[in-house]
């Protein structure tokens, strides 16, 4: 109004007091606010703090609870192999060789070598009859006569009480004369067994089973039990001992891809595509429950032929697996260089981690905009709590506030809230209520504390005098004088709020896991291996906490003073 | 509005003791005697001077006055028929406007958030005084009366010297057009040349709006200067009043005498013959018997410390506490 009134044609004198311009009240405050460089640097640290809080948990491509996972190579013990010397035994259905009978086999074969050998067990007398380098066919045999070589005349005398046919005779000179030791006539099996001089004994023998050192693996499931079978067994092993391409069993055809030394591919005649391994080697996955392919099975045992101590593996998704082998006893153990799957703990900045990540694989960086969100709103939230400001008559009540230890009741609350397990974020409300239950005496306290100063001010008491009435003498003049002081009180009661949240947050009774705030960020530093080896975990956190608590009392400062007209303009 | 009454306030054996609380449950354990027994009148555009020195009560009974301190006991009558301390709430605030307040200190009596015409309007807005069209025309009157730039409204307490406060001040309690003015001091915070300025704008507005004040001040050239009729106090009591003319023409009171014989004369060849009071002001919560000003008083005798004098009417408006002059005390007869 006052320069509506000043003529321009009006010579002013250089001291006039209208050449100073008039400001509004509200103008003078936001002038005074801007001039101040530290309030700028708060609010503008303030204002990065929320758009990083904010913003930023929405801009992040993680979730804050987000694990991350590394892969990692570890020469870890993927399994273990050994050659097989045990003799398994494969029989016609249904029949079992006792224990005695293997017994007594193991003993025998041990000497045979290229012999037939006999032994007397349960009562009945058993021939091992040598199918190949360490297969045998073991059967129970029956004495029919013997058979007795002079010169070029084969004699044939049967026992007394049995008789021979000329049939199984005539097949008894051929073998013989074939140096062969057994046959087969009238559909029966018959075997010779070496006597004294050039006399044979003449036998029946009824196969129980086979015995052999290989292993066999089916492909498939479905084949296993043909590959276990006895007539599948038999065939497929007489066939690799004997050199055969092929071979048949139960009907069917057969083709057999042999490397020699003990290890073959079998195919079905028909088909390129394996069916069963065939090998004197054991291999076993180190970890129970894990499963071994069947190409690797093969591989194995292959460098183990080979005497090989590394080997690679194109595994079934296409990678070259890399193995070693070391002997431990009678064992092969075999290492691999095997890629695992860990969560990506602690690691370093990267550009997908700029902040790298914590102890629980999450993303530091996201954690802390999350996080900043919480102690953000753990702060407001009280200071909204703030709005009742004046309450002078409760000052016995604030008495009594004020007498219960801040941090115990704290941690009790936040055992009794981890007692009834209520949820992360119910807690964090729970928690700002609590602390603004438990907060807001010392700014009722200094606020009273100037209200009673204000009051016996002479311009309090000109009010009265003049008859002002109560509540504009309170809003007019006690509020606007109070208000600096209450803004402080408030920025600065902010920061401490976060710094309290923190402090809560890092014992453990505040923001619970999986959420984050920047205290139970920090907290990781409470492990001293973490706390020196990695930095980027707390140190953030930490930054963010101080810029935001100096950015809080920054403009608090600030707007005490722009509030403040005795300041210069 | 304005009475015709003769007396814009007579006060009786107005009494003010404060509490002296102790302990817990704050007991009261004593009280401090303020003011005790003072009674005085003043006319329709007149002034009274209030002297005495600090601590003895002066700014008490002006606070008492207008009732903004609750008085102990005595009665204070506005224009012959108001008690301000039967009022109550509404009726108190709508009596204010006729009794106003001006501080000592220009500094913390202005609220330092609000501009200076919302000083001064603010309790004339509250009041509707004058309608809400004429209200800047009337700020800008009354500032320009208290001599202030009515471009100087929108400003701040903070940007005017001591001098241009209590201009404001001043403008705040006549803005109310008042009957009655409470000076409490109001030049003492400021230097000599000022305090000149402002006691001549407190004459020219008496003259003006027909205003009766009570000066309150221990500076007694100035209340020499301004006042129609002085009170002296000491501790709580009011020892001599009379006519300005009378009293310093002759002080009866020892108190008064050695109180005037202070009075610097602007003249380095006279020599002043001062009486020096020996000691310090008593404790007013515990005043001594008798004549509270014997143990500092020229012509002490026994009485004096066992009889509380009777104010006495020396005639021509002269009222005197002094066994001096009291025939039936036996004042120099021991």
């Amino acid at each position: 109004m006052s320069e509506n009134r000043i003529n321009n044609n009006e010579q002013l004198a250089l001291d006039d007091g209208r050449r100073v311009k008039v400001l509004s009240p509200g103008m003078m405050v936001f002038k005074r606010f801007i001039r101040n460089k530290l309030a700028i640097a708060g609010i503008i640290i303030l204002t990065f703090m929320f758009v990083f809080s904010f913003l930023g948990g929405v801009i992040s491509p993680y979730r804050q609870d987000q694990v991350f996972y590394k892969t990692d190579s570890a020469n870890k013990e993927y399994a273990s192999a050994v050659v097989n010397n045990e003799y398994r035994f494969f029989t016609p259905d249904g029949a079992q060789l006792s224990t005695l009978v293997r017994a007594n086999f193991s003993r025998v074969v041990k000497d045979a070598g290229e012999d037939d050998v006999a032994f007397e067990a349960d009562g009945a007398s058993w021939n091992v009859h040598r199918l190949g380098e360490n297969f045998y066919a073991i059967g129970t045999a029956k004495e029919l006569g013997s058979v007795t070589m002079l010169g070029k005349i084969v004699d044939v005398k049967a026992k007394p009480g049995e008789e021979i046919s000329d049939a199984v005779k005539d097949a008894a000179l051929k073998a013989v004369q074939g140096g062969s030791l057994q046959f087969e006539a009238d559909g029966q099996s018959y075997m010779l067994t070496k006597g004294k001089a050039k006399s044979y004994t003449l036998g029946t023998m009824s196969e129980a089973g086979v015995a052999s050192l290989l292993n066999f693996n089916a492909f498939s499931g479905e084949d296993d039990a043909l590959v276990s079978g006895y007539g599948f067994r038999r065939a497929a092993e007489l066939a690799l001992r004997s050199g055969e391409q092929t071979f048949e069993a139960d009907g069917e055809a057969y083709r057999l891809d042999s490397d020699g030394d003990d290890s073959a591919v079998i195919y079905r005649a028909n088909s390129d595509e394996a069916m069963a391994s065939v090998s004197n080697v054991i291999v076993s996955p180190m970890t129970t429950g894990a499963t071994l392919e069947m190409d690797y099975k093969a591989a194995v045992a292959e460098a183990i032929s080979q005497k090989q101590m590394a080997f690679e593996y194109v595994n079934a998704a296409g990678e070259t697996e890399k193995h070693t082998i070391r002997m431990r006893g009678n064992n092969y153990i075999i290492y691999t260089e095997q890629q695992t799957y860990l969560i990506d703990m602690y690691a370093a900045p990267s550009m997908a981690h700029p902040l790298g990540t914590d102890d629980h694989g999450m993303d530091v960086l996201t954690r802390l905009m999350y996080g900043g969100r919480i102690s953000l709103m753990v702060g407001f939230g009280i200071s909204g709590y703030f709005g009742g400001w004046v309450d002078t008559l409760l000052m016995r009540f604030v008495d009594l506030f004020n007498s219960i230890p801040y941090y115990p009741m704290m941690i009790i609350a936040g055992a009794i809230m981890d007692a009834f397990e209520v949820p992360p974020y119910t807690r964090i409300f729970l928690l700002m209520a609590i602390m603004g239950i438990m907060g807001w005496t010392g700014v009722a306290r200094v606020v009273r504390g100037q209200i009673l100063s204000l009051r016996e001010q002479d311009f309090m008491v000109a009010t009265e005098a003049t008859g002002v009435r109560v509540s504009r003498r309170i809003f007019r003049h006690l509020v606007p004088n109070v208000m600096p002081l209450l803004i402080v009180q408030a920025t600065m009661g902010l920061g401490s709020i976060i710094l309290t949240e923190a402090t809560l947050s890092f014992l453990g009774l505040g923001i619970k896991y999986p959420l984050a705030s920047w205290g139970s960020i920090i907290n990781a530093a409470s492990n001293i291996y973490v706390m020196t080896n990695f930095w980027y975990i707390w140190i953030p956190a930490g930054v963010l906490i101080v810029l935001t608590v100096l950015g809080f009392n920054f403009v608090g400062d600030g707007l005490r003073d722009a509030f403040d007209p005795k300041m210069k303009r | 509005m304005s009475s015709t009454y003769e007396n814009v306030v007579e006060v009786r054996n107005l009494c003010k003791y404060f509490p002296i609380r102790a302990g817990l449950f704050g007991r009261v354990v004593g009280q401090v005697h303020a003011v005790e027994d003072v009674s005085f009148s003043i006319k329709r555009g007149t002034t009274m001077g209030l002297v005495g020195e600090s601590g003895c009560g002066k700014t008490t009974v002006g606070k008492t006055l207008l009732n903004l301190t609750p008085k102990t006991s005595g009665e204070v009558v506005f224009n012959g028929d108001t008690h301000l301390d039967q009022l109550k709430g509404r009726a108190l605030r709508d009596f204010r406007p006729k009794i106003q307040l001006i501080f000592q200190d220009p500094y913390s009596s202005l609220s330092p958030r609000l501009p200076v015409g919302e000083i001064i309007g603010e309790a004339v807005r509250e009041h509707h005084l004058v309608p809400e069209n004429e209200f800047d025309a009337y700020v800008s009157r009354i500032m320009k009366a208290c001599g202030l730039h009515d471009y100087q409204k929108d400003r701040y307490p903070h940007e005017f010297s001591g001098g241009q406060r209590q201009r404001i001040c001043i403008a705040r309690a006549i803005a109310l057009n008042p009957d009655f003015i409470v000076c409490d001091e109001p030049v003492s915070a400021l230097d000599v040349s000022i305090q000149a300025q402002i006691i001549n704008l407190l004459e020219d507005l008496q003259k003006q709006f027909n205003l009766t004040y009570l000066f309150i001040s221990h500076d007694l050239s100035v209340v020499q200067h301004i006042s129609d009729t002085v009170g002296v106090m000491y501790l709580g009591n009011m020892v001599e009043f009379a006519s300005k003319d009378e009293i310093f023409a002759n002080p009866l009171h020892p108190y008064t005498q050695a109180l005037f014989s202070a009075i610097p004369i602007p003249d380095p060849t006279v020599k002043m013959n001062r009486i020096i009071l020996e000691g310090s002001i008593p404790s007013p919560a515990n005043p001594p018997s008798g004549c509270k000003f014997h143990t500092r008083c020229r012509k002490c005798r026994g009485v004096c410390s066992q009889k509380v004098p009777r104010t006495l009417d020396m005639g021509n408006g002269h009222t005197v506490a002094c066994h001096i002059y009291d025939p039936e005390s036996g004042y120099g007869k021991e």
